[in-house]
C-alpha cells in the first residue's frame, strides 16, 4: 500500500493509504479529543467529539470515519470546532452525573477528600469508582469550563449487582458503544447490546436476561475498555487506579492464556487481556479469579510442624529440617503429587527431588483433585505399606489416605482438609507471586512474572524445593533463582487441552485449583454451576430483630427506613441517633434520627449507602428485619427559643435536620432550613422540611434548583439580609468545617452534629473521641452535636478515614461476591430507585 | 503439648498419706508458639482422670479456709469430692448452688489470691486446683448435657430490673429468679455478658461459654432486652415505675486516657475499644464479621493490669510484636501472675519502670511511636506501691504503629447523669449502704464496678450475691428460701 499525503493544521503528514484522519493526526502528535474510538475497533463515529474542518468538505465530519485522501486540507482546533465539541460533551453530560466538574468547591472538597467516597451510585465524580481513570472528566477538565447550560437528566435505572464480579450502574453510560462493540470483536456474537429507544436506549442483555445466561463469558473486556464507570469489576472497584501493568501468563488451566497483570502496592487486581482480541480473551476464571485467589482469606501464611495434636508455626529453617527428618525417618518410599498448575521449573525440581529421593512422582491435570484416578493407585501403594511418605502441593490426597501415610508434606498457598492434617505445612506464592515459565496446552513457552508481593511467610516452590533437598543433603539444588533453572528444563511434554472452552462458554471453567474447589476460594463462581462445599448452619438467628414497616431509595443512594422500635420512638428527643446492626455479623454504626412516632411505635432514618454496613441495610427490605437497634444514644439539642435559626442540612443531613427544625418551630424560633446537593435529582424531603420552617432555602453545586453552591453561600446571603441568632449544620465534615469558618467570620453562634466513627456509642471505647475547643470529648455521650467553632476538623477528618482500606476490602470481601441472579429479575424500570417512573 | 499423664490408680478411697503426696495436676496448655498465632484457649482443661486425681487431692478440711477465701462463698471442699468421686453433675450442681458463672469463674478468677491461697495444702506444698476443678465440672455439664434445671421457688409476684448483664447483674438475675421473682435485664450492647463478651479475650474464656451461661439464665425464665441502654432508651426513675426493685450494674465502661500529646492519632486506642472490637465485634473473624480489626506491626500497650496483659496478648496474635510500657516495677503489677507468664511466655516484651509522655505521628497523624521516660522507684504511695519517680534526660522512642491504653476505667456515666436521684462519690461510683446494698433512692440497689470502681469479674459477682440477698430481704421482708 502506498502512502499519501495531506496538510493537518498547516502541518504535511504522510500516511499509509486507508488510514483515517483521525489516525493521521496521531501520527503527527496533533490531539483530536476522542471517546468512542478505540485503537481495537472500527470506527464508530458515535460521540463526535472528533470532529474536523476540511477545506472543501460540508459541514464538520468525524475525523475518525474519514478516510484520508491525498492533498486534504484538514483543521483540528478553531473556535467553532471548540464549540461545538464543548456543546457534544454538554450533551452527554447532560446523561452523565456531573456535578462535581461544576461545582465551585471541586478543588478544595477533592483536597480534603482525596479519596473518593463508596457510593453505590456514582451521583457525582466524588463518588465514582473511576475518577481517576475517566475519560470524560479528563476531557471536561482540560476544556476548563465548570459551567453547563443542560440540564442534568438522572436516568434512575436500577443499579445491577446480581451478576458475578461485575457492577453495572447505566446511569453513568454515554452510550459510546465501546462495551457491545467489544463484546463483538471478540466473541464474534456479543452479549450485549443497546436496546430500547430514544432517550431510554441503553445497554442490555437480550430480553434483559441476567448475564449469566446471556452467552457472556465474563472476559471482562466491556469493563477494562468503558471509559466511564458504568461497568465495574466488583473486586477492584475501589482500589483505584492500578500502579503498574506487568505482562505474565495465568497458570489456573493448561490454556495458559497470556495476560497482562494489574497491581497495586504489591497486591493483585486483576489479569486483564494482552489486546483486545479473540485471540487474547480470558476466561472468567483468570479475568477475575486469580486475583480474588491470591487475596484469599484462606493463604497459608506460615510454616506449620504437627507435634502431637498441635500445628506449631515454625519459621522456615526450622519447618524445612522437620520435613527432612520427616521424609528421611519415614522408613519407606516417597510420593510426589504436583498439580500442572505449577511452573514448568518447579515442576523439574519436583521431578528432580522425586528422583533423587528414588520416589515417583505424579503429575496432575490443573482440574484435578483427590479423587483423580492417579490418587487411587496411590492409595493402593499406601495402603500396601510401599509408600510411606507423601509431598502434594495442592489439596491433592484424601484425608483417609493422608491419615494412613506416616509422613505427609504439604507444600500449598490455601488451608485445606489436606494441610488440615498433614505432618508439615509449607506456604507457597503462587499464581502472581511467583516466576518461571509455563508450557500451554499448544506447547508454547509463556513466561511468568512476578506482580504481586506473597501473603506472609510464603515462599515460591522452586526455593521450597531447593531449601528441602539440600536439608535432606541432596546435591544438584543449589539455584540461586527460578532463572537458572528454566535452561534445564528440556522436553517436558504440553499439557493436556482442558475439555471445552472456558473462554467461550463460563460451563467448561475449571472446578479446581489445586485441588481446591475453586467457588469455596470465589464465591461468585457457584453462579456458572462450579461445585463448592456444602456450607455449614449459619449462626444468623432469623426472625428476630426490629421489622422495617417501609423502605424506599428516596434519592438516589438515600434510603428512607421507617422500623419498629418501640421503646426508642417513646423516648427519641431531636439530635439524638441509634445505633444499627442489619445482621449479627455487622458493625455498629449510628445514624440519626430523622423522625419517630411514640404512638405508633417506629422511628424513621434515612441511610445513605456508602460502605459495606449501610450497603447492608439498604440491601433489606420492608418486611425484613434489623438486627439490632439500640437507642436513642447521644444528647438531644437544648430547644430553646433562640430568634432566628438556621439549619444547613446536606446528605444524610437534610434528613437529620428535620426533627430539630420541627422543635425549634415549635418552641417560637423562626426556622430557615437551608439544604444543599450536588444535584437537584438528589435533593430530598423538601416537602416534609417546607411544613416544619418559615423558610426553605435549596442550594444545589450545579445550580440545577435553587442557590448555585452549597450552605457556605446560603449562610453568606441570608446573614447579609437578617440577623441570624443560631447556626446549626449537619452534613458531611466538609461542608460542615467550611460553613463554620464563615460563620465564625460572621460571628454566629454554630453547633455542628459529628460523625467519627463509633463503635458502642454509649461511652464505652472512646472511638468516637472528638477535640472540641481543645478538650477531647466523646461524640456519642458528649455529643453528637458540638459547638463547630471549636472542633479540629484535621483530626475528625483524619480518624473518619482510619479504616478505609480495611473498608475497600469488606466491599470487595462483603457478602454480596456471593449475589447471585437466582431472584426474579423485575425490569425495565423495575422500581426500587424512587424516583416513580 | 504439655499433659502429664496421670498417675494410675488412685481414688478418693485412698489413703489421705499417699493423697497428700499427689502433686498439683498441671493443665495442659496449647503450645505458646501456636497460641500467639490464634484465639483458641490457651489452657485446654483437666481430663475426666487428671480431675479426679488432683479432686482427690483435698483432704476435705472441717474449717475450710477456701470457702472463707472465695467471694460467692462456693462449698468448694463437698464439689471437689463428688468430683473425686466421678459424680461430675452433681458437684457442677453443689457449684451452681453459690455461682450462676462457674464455668467463667473457673477460668477468669484469681484463685491464687482467693480460695486457693486460703487451702491448707499450700502452707507446705502447692494448693488444690480448685479453679481447674471448677472449670472441669463446668465444662464437663456444657459438653456432656443431662444438667437438670436448676430449682426455683414457687413466684413471689415481685418484679425486678437488672441494669447491665455484666457479671454482677448476671448474679443477681440468677438467684432473683431462683427465689421466684421476675427478673427483666436490660442490656445496652446487642448481646448479654458484660465484660465477658467485650473485654476478655476468646483465648481466655471464650464467648461460646459465655452465652451459654446467659442462655442457662433464659432458661431459668429471666427475660434479657438487650440493645436496650438504660439512661436513654429509659431512666431508672422510668423503670421504678413499672418494677419493685432495680439493680444497677452498668459496670465500669469509661475509658481512661493518659492526657499525653497527640493521643487523638489515628492507631491509640482505649483497651476498650481494641478489645470490644476483637471480641464482642468479632474482628478476629474480619471479613466475616464486618468490624475492622486492628493489625498491629507494632503494639505498645500502656498499663500494668489484666486488661492491659489482655490487650498485648490481643495485639501479638492479631499483628506482630507486642509490648508492654509500665511505669512500676513487675511486683507492683496489678495483672495476675499467670497473665503476666502466659504474656510472657508468648513473647510480649515488657518495658517495665517506662512511662509514655508523648504519642510520635507522621504528618497523616498515624502513630509512629511512644516517647518515653525511664522512671525509678522512690518512697511508697497512698496504694502502698512504691512511686515511680522519673529520671530526667531519660527520654527515649519505642516505634509503634499501635498504642493501648490499658490504664483503668471510670464508671459509665450514663445512668448517674439520668437519675440525679442516686447519690454518687466524687469518682463517679453509685454510693450505697454497704449492708443494704441500696442506693439513695429507695429500692434501688446497685453493685460491681459502678459501685466499687474497676475490679475484678469475682468480685462483681460477690457484690451481686450480697445484693440479691438484701433485695430479696427488701421486697419480702425474710430471708430468701432454700431451693
Amino acid at each position: 500500500m502506498g502512502s499519501i499525503s495531506l496538510t493537518i493544521d498547516g502541518q504535511q503528514v504522510e500516511v499509509e493509504e486507508g488510514a483515517t484522519v483521525l489516525q493521521a493526526a496521531r501520527k503527527a502528535d496533533i490531539v483530536i479529543p476522542t471517546i468512542c474510538d478505540h485503537k481495537d475497533l472500527n470506527p464508530y463515529g458515535a460521540c463526535r467529539m472528533c470532529i474536523v474542518e476540511i477545506a472543501g468538505v460540508r459541514g464538520f465530519p468525524t475525523s475518525c470515519t474519514t478516510p484520508a485522501v491525498p492533498g486534504m486540507q484538514v483543521t483540528t482546533q478553531s473556535p467553532r470546532l471548540t464549540e461545538l465539541r464543548n456543546r457534544t460533551l454538554e450533551l452527554m453530560f447532560s446523561g452523565h452525573p456531573n456535578s462535581c466538574l461544576v461545582c465551585i468547591h471541586r478543588e478544595a472538597c477533592e483536597q480534603y477528600r482525596p479519596k473518593v467516597t463508596k457510593a453505590a451510585r456514582s451521583t457525582r465524580c466524588g463518588f465514582c469508582a473511576n475518577r481517576d481513570e475517566c475519560d470524560l472528566r479528563a476531557m471536561a477538565l482540560s476544556a476548563g469550563k465548570n459551567e453547563l447550560s443542560l440540564p442534568t437528566l438522572y436516568a434512575s435505572y436500577n443499579l445491577e449487582r446480581d451478576d458475578p464480579f461485575m457492577d453495572r450502574d447505566y446511569n453513568l453510560c454515554v452510550l459510546c458503544g465501546k462495551c457491545w462493540r467489544i463484546c463483538e470483536k471478540i466473541h464474534g456474537k456479543p452479549a450485549i447490546s443497546i436496546i430500547n429507544r430514544g432517550k431510554w436506549a441503553r445497554i442490555g442483555t437480550a430480553f434483559d436476561k441476567s448475564h449469566v445466561f446471556s452467552g457472556c463469558t465474563f472476559c471482562g473486556a466491556c469493563i477494562d475498555i468503558c471509559p466511564t464507570g458504568t461497568l465495574t469489576d466488583r473486586f477492584a472497584r475501589w482500589q483505584g487506579k492500578p500502579e503498574t501493568d506487568t505482562p505474565s501468563a495465568c497458570i489456573l488451566c493448561s490454556e495458559g492464556c497470556s495476560v497482562v497483570a494489574q497491581s497495586k502496592g504489591g497486591q493483585l487486581l486483576a489479569y486483564t487481556m494482552t489486546g483486545f482480541n479473540k485471540e487474547a480473551g480470558l476466561c472468567a476464571l483468570g479475568r477475575f479469579g486469580a486475583a480474588q485467589i491470591v487475596a484469599s482469606n484462606q493463604r497459608l501464611i506460615r510454616p506449620l510442624v504437627r507435634e502431637g495434636e498441635d500445628f506449631i508455626p515454625f519459621d522456615w529453617q526450622g519447618a524445612t529440617a522437620s520435613a527432612a527428618e520427616g521424609l528421611k525417618d519415614c522408613g519407606g518410599s516417597v510420593a510426589l503429587v504436583i498439580s500442572a498448575s505449577t511452573s514448568r521449573e518447579d515442576r523439574f525440581l519436583y521431578a528432580q527431588l522425586a528422583r533423587q529421593l528414588q520416589g515417583r512422582m505424579l503429575l496432575l491435570p490443573a482440574e484435578a483433585g483427590s479423587d483423580d484416578p492417579q490418587v487411587q493407585t496411590l492409595a493402593a501403594a499406601v495402603q500396601g505399606g510401599t509408600v510411606r511418605a507423601v509431598i502434594a502441593n495442592g489439596n491433592l490426597l484424601p484425608v483417609e489416605m493422608i491419615t494412613k501415610i506416616p509422613f505427609t508434606l504439604v507444600i500449598d498457598c490455601l488451608h485445606s482438609p489436606a494441610s488440615n492434617c498433614a505432618s508439615v505445612v509449607l506456604p507457597a506464592a503462587v499464581l502472581s507471586e511467583s516466576g518461571g515459565t509455563f508450557r500451554t496446552a499448544s506447547g508454547a513457552i509463556k513466561q511468568l512474572a512476578i506482580s504481586s508481593q506473597a501473603p506472609g511467610d510464603a515462599l515460591p516452590e522452586w526455593r521450597i524445593v531447593c531449601d528441602l533437598a539440600q536439608a535432606l543433603g541432596l546435591a544438584g539444588f543449589g539455584y540461586e533463582s527460578v532463572e537458572t533453572v528454566t535452561p534445564l528444563v528440556a522436553d517436558d511434554p504440553a499439557p493436556a487441552p482442558v475439555s471445552g472452552d472456558p473462554r467461550q462458554n463460563v460451563r467448561d471453567l475449571v472446578p479446581r485449583f489445586r485441588g481446591h474447589l475453586l467457588a469455596d476460594v470465589v464465591p461468585a463462581l457457584a453462579a456458572f454451576g462450579l461445585p463448592k462445599t456444602p456450607a455449614e448452619t449459619s449462626e444468623e438467628t432469623a426472625g428476630e430483630g426490629f421489622p422495617i414497616l417501609e423502605k424506599r431509595e428516596i434519592a438516589p443512594n438515600m434510603h428512607f427506613f421507617k422500623v419498629k422500635a418501640e421503646k426508642v420512638a417513646k423516648f427519641s428527643l431531636p439530635g439524638q441517633f441509634v445505633i444499627l446492626m442489619a445482621r449479627e455479623t455487622s458493625e455498629r454504626s449510628p445514624f440519626t434520627l430523622v423522625d419517630w412516632d411514640a404512638a405508633e411505635g417506629t422511628i424513621s432514618l434515612v441511610i445513605e449507602e456508602v460502605g459495606r454496613s449501610s450497603r447492608e441495610l439498604a440491601s433489606l427490605k420492608a418486611g425484613d428485619m434489623i438486627a439490632h437497634v439500640s437507642g436513642p444514644l447521644g444528647l438531644p439539642l437544648t430547644i430553646e427559643n433562640k430568634g432566628t435559626v438556621l439549619l444547613g442540612g446536606g446528605c444524610y443531613g437534610i434528613g437529620a435536620i428535620f426533627p430539630l427544625a420541627r422543635a425549634l418551630s415549635q418552641a417560637g424560633n423562626r426556622v430557615i432550613c437551608a439544604i444543599e446537593a450536588s444535584s437537584a435529582y438528589l435533593l430530598y424531603m423538601q416537602k416534609e422540611l417546607a411544613t416544619v420552617c418559615d423558610q426553605l432555602i435549596i442550594a444545589t453545586k450545579d445550580g440545577s434548583e435553587g442557590v448555585r453552591g452549597g450552605i457556605q453561600e446560603v449562610l453568606a446571603q441570608v446573614a447579609a439580609q437578617e440577623p441570624v441568632d443560631q447556626f446549626i449544620a449537619i452534613g458531611c465534615t466538609f461542608m460542615m468545617r467550611m460553613v463554620t469558618e464563615i460563620s465564625r467570620s460572621l460571628n454566629i453562634p454554630t453547633l455542628v452534629a459529628l460523625n467519627p466513627i463509633m463503635v458502642d456509642g454509649t461511652g464505652m471505647c472512646g472511638a468516637c473521641r472528638v477535640s472540641v475547643g481543645d478538650k477531647t470529648r466523646f461524640a456519642c455521650i458528649d455529643g453528637p452535636i458540638f459547638d463547630g467553632h471549636g472542633v479540629d476538623w484535621d483530626e475528625l477528618a483524619s480518624r473518619r478515614s482510619a479504616y478505609a482500606r480495611e473498608e475497600v476490602q469488606a466491599l470487595s470481601q462483603s457478602v454480596d461476591l456471593n449475589a447471585l441472579m437466582h431472584q426474579p429479575h423485575a425490569h425495565s424500570h423495575g422500581g426500587g430507585c424512587g424516583c416513580g417512573r | 503439648m504439655t499433659t502429664n499423664d496421670p498417675m494410675p490408680e488412685q481414688t478418693a478411697a485412698t489413703p489421705k498419706k499417699v493423697r497428700v503426696k499427689t502433686p498439683r495436676q498441671p493443665m495442659p496448655e496449647q503450645d505458646p508458639r501456636r497460641r500467639r498465632t490464634n484465639f483458641e484457649e490457651v489452657p485446654r482443661g483437666y481430663s475426666e482422670e487428671t480431675a479426679m486425681l488432683e479432686a482427690s487431692r483435698c483432704i476435705q478440711c472441717k474449717k475450710p479456709g477456701c470457702v472463707e477465701g472465695c467471694p460467692v462463698n462456693i462449698h468448694i471442699p463437698a464439689f471437689i469430692k463428688l468430683i473425686a468421686e466421678g459424680k461430675f453433675i452433681d458437684a457442677l450442681l453443689k457449684l451452681k448452688e453459690q455461682t450462676a458463672l462457674p464455668a467463667v469463674c473457673g477460668r477468669v478468677c484469681p484463685q491464687e489470691s482467693q480460695c486457693e491461697e486460703r487451702c491448707i495444702l499450700g502452707k507446705k506444698g502447692e494448693p488444690v486446683a480448685i479453679g481447674r476443678l471448677e472449670r472441669f465440672a463446668a465444662d464437663y455439664g456444657r459438653k456432656h448435657g443431662g444438667v437438670p434445671d436448676p430449682a426455683k421457688a414457687a413466684p413471689t409476684g415481685k418484679r425486678v430490673a437488672v441494669v447491665g448483664a455484666g457479671p454482677a447483674g448476671i448474679t443477681v438475675a440468677g438467684e432473683l429468679a431462683r427465689w421466684g421473682h421476675e427478673v427483666v435485664m436490660f442490656e445496652a450492647l446487642h448481646l448479654a455478658g458484660g465484660v465477658l463478651m467485650y473485654g476478655i479475650p476468646q483465648f481466655r474464656l471464650p464467648k461460646e461459654i459465655v452465652q451459654y451461661e446467659v442462655n442457662n439464665l433464659k432458661r431459668l425464665g429471666v427475660t434479657i432486652h438487650t440493645d436496650y441502654v438504660i439512661g436513654k432508651t429509659e431512666t431508672v426513675g422510668q423503670l421504678m415505675e413499672t418494677f419493685d426493685a432495680v439493680f444497677i450494674a452498668t459496670g465500669a465502661g469509661l475509658p481512661v486516657f493518659l492526657g499525653i500529646p497527640n493521643e487523638n492519632a489515628i492507631g491509640v486506642f482505649s483497651a476498650n475499644e481494641f478489645l470490644t472490637r476483637a471480641n464482642l465485634m468479632r474482628a478476629i473473624d474480619f471479613p466475616r464479621f464486618a468490624t475492622s480489626p486492628i493489625r498491629p506491626r507494632r503494639a505498645v500497650t500502656v498499663g500494668g493490669g489484666n486488661v492491659a496483659m489482655d490487650s498485648a496478648r490481643t495485639a501479638l496474635r492479631l499483628g506482630g510484636e507486642s509490648t508492654i510500657v509500665y511505669r512500676r516495677s513487675k511486683d507492683e503489677m496489678p495483672a495476675r501472675a499467670e497473665e503476666v507468664h502466659h504474656a510472657e511466655e508468648e513473647g510480649v516484651v515488657f518495658h517495665l519502670l517506662t512511662n509514655p509522655v508523648r504519642i510520635v505521628t507522621d504528618a497523616r497523624k498515624r502513630v509512629t511511636g511512644v516517647e518515653c521516660l525511664r522512671m525509678e522507684l522512690g518512697e511508697p504511695d497512698a496504694s502502698g506501691r512504691r512511686r515511680p519517680v522519673a529520671v530526667k534526660g531519660s527520654e527515649f522512642v519505642i516505634p509503634a504503629d499501635t498504642v493501648i491504653v490499658a490504664i483503668g476505667n471510670q464508671p459509665n456515666p450514663l445512668v448517674p447523669q439520668t437519675a440525679p436521684e442516686i447519690n454518687t462519690s466524687k469518682w463517679g461510683t453509685i454510693t450505697t449502704d454497704p449492708v443494704t446494698m441500696m442506693t439513695s433512692k429507695s429500692g434501688v440497689f446497685a453493685g460491681g464496678d459502678i459501685v466499687s470502681g474497676a475490679a475484678t469479674v469475682i468480685s462483681a459477682m460477690g457484690q451481686g450475691k450480697m445484693a440479691a440477698l438484701a433485695m430479696h430481704r427488701y421486697l419480702m421482708g425474710g430471708d430468701p428460701p432454700q431451693v
